[in-house]
C-alpha cells in the first residue's frame, strides 16, 4: 500500500531524470497556482531514498523555486522502473502532452529497452499512430536541440512541418530558426518557406542564410524564396501584376488567372447590381481590350 | 534480380481498362491490360513503387480470363483500331522470361488481326517472345539518355541494349514504338538527349518505328516528398508546378520549350515519324506541333491514320 507522506526536497535526487517526460518545466500558472493554493496533488516518488521523480517534475521544480523544504508524495517502492516509466507516462496523459512530450515518452521506452508491442500500445494512448516511421520521427524530435522543441511547442507545429524540419542539419537548423524567430509564422507560411527552404537545400547543395539577412517579415522571407526557387513562376507573376495595374480596371471587375499560368484561358468576372455596372465593367474591359491588357494577360498563359 | 514478392491472384473484375487519363489533357485512349501490378525495375521516379508496390508484385495469371475480355473489348469497338498495353502498372517484359505471360497475348492478337498489343518496357530481353511475333505486336522501349538511366533506373536494360532489342524486334518484323518518358530536366540534358536522337536515327530503321511518345516527369504531389526525403536532386532540378490534374509538372514554358527541341530533332531525322505527346494540354500541342487538337478524339484519330498507313489496311 502506497501512502501519502510529506517528504523533504532534499531526499529528492532532482538530477535523477530517468522518468522525465515534461517540457517545458517552467509553467507560470502552475507556479501561480502553487503560490495561491499550494500542492494539491502529490508527487509520485520512486524509492528508495533518495528517491527519483516520476510525475510531479514541474510541481517540485515550483516548490523549490517558492522556497519550500518538503512537499506532498506518494512513495512507490514496489515497482520497477519500466513499470515507473509507464505510471510517469499514464499519469501525465490526464492532462494532455504536447509533441515533445510524447516523443520524450517513445524515447524513454526504447531507451530502457521496452520491446515494440508496448511501445506501439503506449503511442495509441498518446494518440500517434503504432508505427515504426511514426516512432523514429518522435525518436528525432526527442534528441533535437533546445530551440527546436522549444519551437514545436510554443507554435504547436504540425507532424508536417516537424518532418521537414528535421530534414535539414542540425548546423543548418540553427541559423534557420534564428531566422524563423525573428518573423511572424502561421503554420502555413512556415510549411511553404520550409517546403522552398529545403529545396534550396537539395538543389544547391546548401542555404544561402545570407540572402535573407534583414528580413522583416514571412511574407518577405517567402517572396525572396520564391524567386529563388521559381523564377519563372515569379517572373510570370510579377507581369501579370504590371498588367493589372496598368489595366486598371475597377474592383467589381475580376479577371482570374491561373495561379501557375496553366489554363490556356482567363476568368472574367463582373460583379453588378444594376445595369450601369455592367455597362461600366464593360466599357472599362473594352478599354483594356484595346490597350492590349487582356491580350497580354491570355500571352502569359501560353508559357 | 527480383527484391520483390511476386504472388499470383485470381484474376477478378475488369483488368482491361481504358487508361485513366487526366482531366483537361488530351489522352491517347490507349487500353490497359493489369496483367500484372507492380515492377522489379523500381525506377526513383516511378508511382508504383509508392502505391502498387506496397504489397509486392500481384499477377493475374488467367489468361483465358484476361483474353475473354479483351476480345469482348474488340468486339464492342467499332470505330477506332484499338492499341491494347501491359505496361501500365507495370513493365511489359521485366518478369516474362520467368513468368511467360504474353506468349499467349501475342497469339491472340496475330490471330485476332483487329488490334494491336504493345509490350512497352525497359528490359531489353525478349527472346524466349521472339518465335512466336507477329506484326500485331509492338515491342516498344522507353529511352532515355544513359546518364539519366544511371541516375533513374538502375534496374533496367542500358540504354543501347534496349536500342539493339528494338532493332532485333524490327528484324523480325515488328514495328517499334518509342517512348521518350518520362524526360527529365537536368544539368546538360539537352546534350544528352540530342546523342539520344542521334543514336535512334542511326540504329533503328525510323520507317519501322509505328510512334514515338515524349512526355516530361510528372507525378502526383506525394512522390515530390519522397524525391525530397531521398533528395533526389536530379529530378528537382527543374520548375514544378501543380497542374490542372493536380500533378506536379514542370512549368508549362519549360514543357513547350523541351517538347518543341525534341520534336523538331526527331522531325528532322524523319518528317513522317509519329511523334506524340503523352497527356499534354491542347495548347502545348499547338504550340509544339502546330496541330490544334481539342480534344482526345482527334489524337485517337491520328493514331487510326498512323495503323492504317503502316498496315495499309491490313486491320
Amino acid at each position: 500500500m502506497n501512502h501519502l507522506e510529506t517528504i523533504s526536497i532534499d531526499q529528492i535526487n532532482r538530477d535523477d531524470r530517468r522518468f522525465c517526460i515534461s517540457y517545458p518545466l517552467e509553467n507560470p500558472m502552475l507556479r501561480a497556482s502553487i503560490e495561491k493554493v499550494g500542492i494539491i496533488q502529490p508527487a509520485l516518488l520512486f524509492g528508495p531514498c533518495p528517491y527519483t521523480i516520476i510525475a510531479g517534475f514541474k510541481k517540485v521544480q515550483m516548490a523549490i523555486e517558492l522556497g519550500y523544504v518538503a512537499i506532498p508524495a506518494i512513495i512507490l517502492s514496489n515497482i520497477d522502473e519500466k513499470e515507473a516509466l509507464l505510471y510517469a507516462i499514464h499519469d501525465n496523459l490526464i492532462r494532455g502532452l504536447n509533441t515533445v512530450e510524447k516523443a520524450l515518452a517513445i524515447e524513454k521506452m526504447s531507451r530502457m529497452d521496452f520491446p515494440m508491442p508496448p511501445i506501439f500500445d503506449t503511442m495509441v494512448f498518446l494518440g500517434l499512430k503504432p508505427h515504426e516511421k511514426v516512432r523514429a520521427i518522435h525518436s528525432a524530435i526527442a534528441h533535437a536541440e533546445e530551440p527546436m522543441k522549444a519551437l514545436i511547442v510554443s507554435k504547436n507545429l504540425s507532424m508536417k512541418n516537424i518532418e521537414t524540419l528535421l530534414r535539414f542539419d542540425r548546423s543548418e537548423r540553427g541559423p534557420l530558426l534564428g531566422l524563423l524567430s525573428t518573423v511572424h509564422v502561421t503554420e502555413g507560411s512556415l510549411r511553404e518557406i520550409l517546403g522552398m527552404m529545403i529545396l534550396m537545400k537539395i538543389r544547391e547543395g546548401q542555404i544561402d542564410f545570407d540572402g535573407f539577412s534583414g528580413v522583416g517579415s514571412a511574407d518577405d522571407l517567402k517572396r525572396i524564396l520564391k524567386g529563388r526557387m521559381y523564377p519563372i513562376l515569379t517572373s510570370l507573376e510579377t507581369k501579370l501584376e504590371h498588367i493589372r495595374q496598368q489595366s486598371a480596371l475597377p474592383p467589381h471587375v475580376d479577371i482570374k488567372v491561373d495561379p501557375f499560368f496553366e489554363k490556356e484561358y482567363i476568368d472574367i468576372g463582373i460583379r453588378a447590381k444594376d445595369i450601369k455596372d455592367v455597362e461600366y465593367a464593360l466599357e472599362r474591359l473594352r478599354k483594356a481590350l484595346e490597350g492590349g491588357s487582356i491580350g497580354s494577360m491570355l500571352e502569359l498563359t501560353k508559357g | 534480380m527480383s527484391l520483390q514478392r511476386v504472388s499470383f491472384v485470381e484474376a477478378k473484375g475488369s483488368l482491361v481498362r481504358d487508361c485513366p487519363g487526366t482531366k483537361n489533357h488530351i489522352c491517347c485512349g490507349y487500353k490497359t491490360i493489369d496483367l500484372i501490378e507492380g515492377c522489379i525495375l523500381s525506377c526513383s521516379y516511378c508511382i508504383l513503387k509508392y502505391y502498387i508496390n506496397a504489397d509486392g508484385i500481384k499477377v493475374h495469371g488467367d489468361t483465358p480470363y484476361i483474353l475473354s475480355q479483351i476480345e469482348e473489348v474488340i468486339n464492342a469497338e467499332k470505330g477506332h483500331i484499338l492499341r491494347f498495353g501491359t505496361g501500365e502498372l507495370s513493365d511489359s517484359l521485366a518478369l516474362d522470361r520467368k513468368y511467360r505471360l504474353n506468349r499467349p497475348l501475342v497469339e491472340f492478337f496475330g490471330e485476332k488481326k483487329r488490334a494491336l498489343l504493345e509490350l512497352k518496357s525497359k528490359w531489353a530481353g525478349f527472346d524466349h517472345l521472339a518465335p512466336y511475333l507477329n506484326p500485331y505486336t509492338v515491342i516498344s522501349f522507353s529511352l532515355a539518355p544513359q546518364r539519366s538511366i544511371d541516375r533513374e533506373e538502375r534496374r533496367t536494360s542500358p540504354l543501347y541494349k534496349r536500342l539493339k532489342a528494338a532493332k532485333k524486334a524490327q528484324d523480325l518484323g515488328c514495328f517499334v514504338g518509342l517512348h521518350l518518358d518520362p524526360i527529365i530536366i537536368y544539368d546538360g540534358f539537352e546534350k544528352d538527349y540530342e546523342y539520344l536522337i542521334e543514336d535512334i536515327g542511326r540504329l533503328l530503321d525510323l520507317k519501322k518505328v509505328i510512334w514515338i511518345s515524349l512526355g516530361l516527369l510528372r507525378f502526383p504531389p506525394k512522390l515530390l516528398d519522397h524525391f525530397i526525403e531521398n533528395k533526389r536532386k536530379s529530378l528537382l532540378y527543374g520548375e514544378f508546378i501543380q497542374g490542372e490534374d493536380g500533378k506536379c509538372r514542370y512549368i508549362k514554358g519549360e514543357r513547350i520549350k523541351v517538347y518543341r527541341m525534341l520534336y523538331n530533332q526527331l522531325k528532322s531525322k524523319d518528317d513522317e515519324l509519329f511523334v506524340y505527346l503523352c497527356m499534354e494540354r491542347s495548347d502545348v500541342w499547338k504550340a509544339v506541333t502546330g496541330m490544334t487538337l481539342n480534344e482526345s478524339e482527334a489524337l485517337i484519330g491520328l493514331f487510326d491514320k498512323r495503323i492504317k498507313t503502316l498496315y495499309g489496311g491490313t486491320i
